[in-house]
């Protein structure tokens, strides 16, 4: 469903992503993995068009997509959620959730979305007209994913959507993201919680220093030395 | 003789509105497309000697003549946008580095146009009688083009301002000044709606051109003081914040009328005044955040 083939991505002159591939089959759930800078956050972007590979290419549903523009990549079912939320503060919740509708495709049936969308997470709908500066961190990573679900994805990537929640709502959203595959939706998976994330994944790859480090099942990478000692702290 | 504050209040309100529009232009170009647009004042200059040309040449009712001129404007500035500043945005590193590129761009479409204009129109001051007669609203006397230009700022001001809140591009707007990344990911174009932004700020700047022209005389040189004044505006009313721009527009016309009553030397004084105050008082601007 979503091939990245050989990509090499720069920023300026310094170079973040050297000769990674990756290869994500329908109703997949692949993890990404790998510390602090290793370029995994480059990688999405890079496939959701914010970032243009210099080499290499991207496909996704058989059609090349390195080098269209973002909003055309969500058009085709793609949807990116992004590292550290970024919420439009500024605007309501519901606004929100519209904006991840904006595509043509998605705008005509959003309406049937939002229920959708509030079933997953009924706490928006409550929410609906309050800011979304003024929501818990929680409710605010709950929004996130809920914003990226309105554009009816075929394939969903999650920046660290754990990233400074309590671990009760780390359970939560490790549900929804399992209730998504459950849907159809196939998974791309940005964790540091390896350990769940591993549990939860299918498969999974590890970047180090920009390059795929290794890949596997996830299962499998479980019992791997250098997962073990460089990952799980075993 | 002093005027009676009604008088002051009424066409300190007219110049507001102009200076509303203004900045509501500038506000989008540099709050959304960070263009810090040195050149927005010469559309006010270019908008005032089209509808001269139109209505002398043509015998077009001067307001009718914004149906023509609008339009051009904002193409004008979609055009601008779609070529030059998306070319200087491809090549920045960053937005500053992009700030700083397309600042510099601006002072010469600055130059280029106020010389074209100097070329055409020569310098001179001009002017047309339009709707000149006197009106008396309570005892204070204005006339019935400023009440005219009053009434269109207004009802341009709170249309636009219905436009951002509700439609789906003005949605997009409102994102796109938040985080353009972010909104790119959502499905938005963003090289459409910063190039749309760019278009709707001249062609607010063109629309009090074609309205100042219908009340004062208007040189090809005049175009500068008018961008300082949108920018002062821009500040005071929070940077970003379209409502703000409106707001301080007419706060800025109500102290220049004020000042303009007992020394006019001292407007542009007053202008800076007020802006260091409110810097002082409140840093982010009347409705910043
Ligand atoms: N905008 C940028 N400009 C220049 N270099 C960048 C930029 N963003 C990231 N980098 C560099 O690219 C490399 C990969 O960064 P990236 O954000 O992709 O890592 P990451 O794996 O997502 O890390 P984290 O787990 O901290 O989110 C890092 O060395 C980083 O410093
Ligand atoms: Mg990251």
């Amino acid at each position: 469903m979503l091939k990245v083939n050989k990509v090499d991505t720069f920023y300026g002159k310094s170079q973040a992503l050297w000769d990674v591939s990756l290869d994500i089959k329908e109703a997949e759930i692949v993890a990404l993995i790998g510390a602090n800078g290793a370029g995994k956050t480059t990688l999405l972007n890079t496939i959701s068009g914010v970032l243009v590979p210099t080499s290499g290419t991207v496909e996704f549903i058989g059609q090349k997509i390195d080098g269209m523009a973002p909003h055309r990549i969500v058009g085709m079912g793609l949807s990116h959620i992004p590292e550290g939320r970024r919420l439009f503060v500024e605007m309501s919740v519901r606004e929100n959730l519209e904006m991840g509708a904006y595509s043509s495709r998605a705008w005509k049936h959003r309406a049937e979305t939002f229920e959708q969308v509030y079933k997953i997470f009924p706490i928006l709908k409550e929410r609906a007209g309050q800011l979304a500066r003024t929501l818990s961190g929680g409710e605010q990573q709950m929004l996130a994913m809920g914003r990226g679900l309105m554009s009816r994805p075929k394939l969903c990537m999650f920046d660290e959507p754990s990233y400074g929640l309590a671990p009760r709502l780390l359970r939560e959203v490790f549900e929804a993201i399992k209730s998504l595959r459950e849907q159809g939706i196939t998974i791309l998976l940005i964790e540091q919680n390896v350990r769940n994330t591993l549990d939860i994944s299918d498969r999974a790859y590890v970047l180090e220093n920009g390059r795929i480090a290794l890949e596997g099942k996830s299962q499998d990478l479980l019992k791997k030395e250098l997962i073990k000692k460089s990952y799980l702290g075993l | 003789m002093f005027a009676s504050i009604l008088d002051i209040i009424i066409d300190g309100l007219f110049m507001g509105g102009i200076y509303a529009l203004l900045a509501m232009g500038l506000s989008l170009q540099y709050g959304v497309a960070r263009v810090l647009n040195v050149s927005h004042g010469e559309f006010i200059m270019v908008g005032a000697f089209l509808t001269l040309a139109l209505h002398t040449g043509l015998g077009m009712n001067p307001i009718l003549t914004l149906v023509i001129i609008g339009p051009i404007i904002f193409i004008v500035g979609y055009l601008l946008h779609r070529t030059l500043f998306s070319a200087l945005l491809k090549s920045s590193p960053s937005t500053e580095v992009f700030e700083g590129k397309s600042l510099l761009a601006t002072f010469g479409l600055l130059f280029i146009i106020q010389n074209v204009a100097v070329l055409i129109w020569g310098s001179a001051t001009r002017s047309y009688s339009y709707l000149a007669s006197p009106v008396e609203i309570a005892g204070a006397i204005t006339s019935l083009n400023r009440m005219v230009t009053l009434g269109i700022t207004i009802a341009i001001g709170l249309a636009f301002y219905i436009f951002l809140a509700r439609s789906r591009m003005g949605k997009a707007i409102r994102a796109a000044a938040q985080d353009p990344a972010t909104a790119g990911i959502m499905g938005v174009n963003i090289n459409n709606v910063l190039a749309l932004c760019f278009g709707f700020g001249l062609l607010m700047a063109g629309i009090a051109g074609v309205l100042y022209s219908m009340c004062f005389g208007f040189y090809t040189t005049m175009g500068l003081g008018f961008t300082i004044i949108a920018i002062i505006v821009v500040v005071l009313g929070g940077l970003g914040s379209i409502p703000g721009s409106f707001i301080g527009g007419f706060i800025l016309g109500i102290v220049g009328q004020i000042t303009n009553t007992f020394e006019a030397e001292l407007t542009l004084a007053a202008y800076y005044f007020i802006f260091i105050v409110l810097l002082l008082v409140r840093p982010k601007g009347i409705m910043g955040k």
